[in-house]
């Protein structure tokens, strides 16, 4: 009994742990919503996709990546730094631009994971 | 099975659902009544039909918070009205006569009767 | 056996096998492991064939469906527990599809998301309200249909056949770390959760019993929950595979629902954005009927109510109570501004708990030869059965540490 309390005070704990390791699911999430992104404006400039979709799933993008930016331990972090840049861009920025933002979150990422 | 055979109350009847003569659904098994007496053959008096009935199968709490919400009312089933127990138990009337289906029929006129094909 | 209630019967079920935590998952799964998780779906489908099968033995020979009999089975106590685990499960689920109409409606019009939620569960209810179970059915799995725009943009992007067909190997991929690992765990517990969703064999049980179906359908049965649910299936085997060859390069994860629409629109441009839309959206509603129906089913059942859509509305009122309340409490869910991918992993972690609990009674009442006869379960499915009770049960114990550690597959 003693055991499975303590098993699971541990699981608490780490799911609570602080630091840039616990912002590892919104810098991914970020990372992904600015890929999501740039497809959308590539296949928008490739006349794909209808302006209704377009326009919500740049709002929806965009919604998501503020959300994950609030929930940040580390708002000053590089990663924080790079995710406000990212929110700085515009509706219709450049697929390229925001390929970049989302190869840097990456690079992050995998930086953070192999720590 | 008839219900005058050997029985196994648990796995045989009960938590049975009830079916009355014109194939409505009309409750569960929800209890049995048992007459006769310890060293004596039991024989089955009638089943118990509604919320009332799980006082005893459920625990303290469960049951007040049951009947807080779905009433205490209870609908004997006599024997004699059982004609067959099988995967339901089959009635020989009609849900009415034997006190079940009144909540159904209470919330009937709220529901309403147009626009289903 | 009518070669065309044996067609509509199958392509109903190809149609109706997908719904968003499906899209959701089948999506993220490839995006994440490439083609590595491919078994996990084919080996999922197999059990939903098998337990799928058994609902309707069960339904067309004991003429019984599974709810009614599982209180029996399980006693009041146990199935009063049973009862609510899955009632909280499948209104959750239907919570999670009901908010994914109002975002793929969102999609298509631009209109306000929380205003095309309420306005799909107004149509919704208009469908329940006017058509007889028959044509519930019919009308939401042929219209799903137009989810084949899956399968075709897989053939139009030529994927590496090869890597895809490998992905049908049990398999876990070399060099995950631990963290990937047990991530690859949680993608296998989730996507056997939303294969396996209990409300799947509450509602086909219950449907083979509205359809009036008797032994003279075992046939039908077997056909379309094997040929109906593999179709569907490889639906679902679509999504995943085109989003390992579209949006694992880009490093998409995708975390909006409506990114999956982008894998039809890449190969075939609006008109492919616009049917795997509309297809999304026939294919989610009707599983928000489903989960809505066999939560009313399992009311019904369990307390003996008149219930099913074979008859008129007012013929079964608290049936018609139930079912208008099952549409509405999720409305009220997703009306609290809950994120839709929130409420699809929860109605995932919570429909694997209740899996066990789910699947027992049916496996007891398909090996009863007192309630089965002739008919009850032979060699092959006894087998089948209690092996893939064993696998939930194993995924149910999994699933909330994996879901702890994972951050619900995010890490």
């Amino acid at each position: 009994m003693l055991r499975w309390a303590l098993l699971l005070l541990l699981l608490l704990l780490a799911a609570c742990s602080k630091g840039a390791e616990a912002d590892l699911p919104s810098i991914g999430e970020a990372r992904s919503l600015a890929a999501e992104w740039a497809l959308v404006n590539e296949q928008a400039s490739q006349g794909h996709l209808t302006r209704h979709y377009v326009d919500t799933m740049r709002q929806s993008c965009r919604e998501q990546i503020e959300t994950a930016a609030k929930s940040l331990t580390q708002p000053q972090s590089p990663y924080g730094a790079e995710i406000a840049a990212l929110l700085r861009e515009p509706d219709d920025a450049s697929p390229t631009v925001l390929r970049a933002h989302a190869i840097r979150l990456k690079q992050i990422e995998d930086s953070l994971e192999s720590a | 099975m008839k219900p005058d055979a050997q029985i196994k109350l648990v796995s045989q009847l009960l938590d049975l659902p009830l079916v009355d003569k014109d194939d409505r659904w009309c409750g569960v098994v929800d209890d049995i009544e048992l007459e006769g007496s310890a060293g004596r053959q039991m024989r089955i008096k009638a089943l118990l039909v509604g919320p009332g009935a799980y006082r005893g199968r459920l625990p303290a709490w469960l049951f007040a918070f049951v009947c807080r919400v779905a009433g205490d009312r209870v609908a004997k089933v006599p024997v004699a009205r059982i004609e067959k127990i099988a995967a339901v138990v089959h009635l020989d009337c009609a849900a009415e006569k034997l006190g079940l289906h009144v909540t159904e029929d209470r919330v009937r006129p709220w529901i309403p009767h147009r626009g289903a094909l | 056996m009518n070669p065309l209630e044996l067609t509509l019967g199958i392509m109903t079920a190809v149609g109706g096998f997908v719904d968003i935590s499906e899209l959701v998952f089948a999506a993220q799964a490839g995006s994440n492991f490439g083609y590595a998780l491919i078994w996990v779906f084919a080996f999922a489908t197999v059990g939903i064939m098998v337990f799928g099968e058994m609902c309707g033995r069960v339904a067309a020979v004991a003429h019984q469906p599974v709810f009614n009999l599982m209180r029996h089975r399980l006693g009041l106590k146990l199935g009063f527990v049973t009862l609510i685990a899955s009632v909280i499960s499948t209104l959750i689920t239907t919570s999670a599809e009901i908010g994914g109409l109002g975002l793929v409606l969102h999609y298509l019009t631009g209109a306000p998301y929380l205003l095309m939620a309420a306005a799909s569960v107004v149509v919704l209810g208009a469908s329940m309200w006017v058509l007889p179970f028959k044509w519930i059915e019919r009308t939401y799995g042929l219209l799903g249909l137009m989810m084949l725009v899956f399968a075709a943009a897989l053939v139009a992007i030529h994927p590496p056949w090869g890597e895809v067909a490998r992905g049908f190997v049990p398999q876990v991929p070399q060099g995950l770390s631990t963290k990937e690992l047990l991530k690859f765990g949680y993608f296998a517990v989730a996507i056997t959760s939303a294969v396996l969703f209990p409300y799947e064999a509450y509602f086909y049980s219950s449907g083979g019993i509205e359809e009036a179906w008797g032994p003279k359908d075992l046939t039908t049965n077997r056909v379309t929950t094997t040929v109906g649910f593999a179709l569907g299936s490889l639906l679902a085997i679509a999504i995943l595979s085109m989003s390992a060859h579209l949006f694992r390069p880009l490093m998409v994860g995708p975390q909006l629902p409506g990114t999956s629409a982008l894998e039809a629109a890449i190969p075939f441009g609006r008109t492919g954005l616009l049917l795997a839309l509309l297809g999304m959206l026939i294919a989610i509603a009707g599983a928000a009927v489903e989960t809505c129906m066999a939560n009313a089913y399992s009311v019904s059942q369990f307390f003996g109510w008149e219930w099913g859509r074979h008859k008129k509305p007012w013929e079964a009122p608290r049936f018609t109570l139930a079912w208008s309340a099952f549409l509405l409490v999720p409305l009220a869910i997703v009306m609290t501004g809950v994120d839709v991918m929130t409420l699809v992993e929860y109605a995932i972690l919570f429909s694997i708990l209740v899996l066990p609990l789910s699947y027992l009674p049916l496996m007891l009442l398909a090996n009863d030869k007192s309630y089965m006869r002739q008919y009850a379960n032979k060699w092959l499915a006894k087998g089948l059965g209690w092996t893939y009770f064993v696998i939930v049960t194993a995924a149910a114990m999994a699933a909330i540490p994996l879901y702890v550690m994972t951050a619900g597959g995010q890490s």
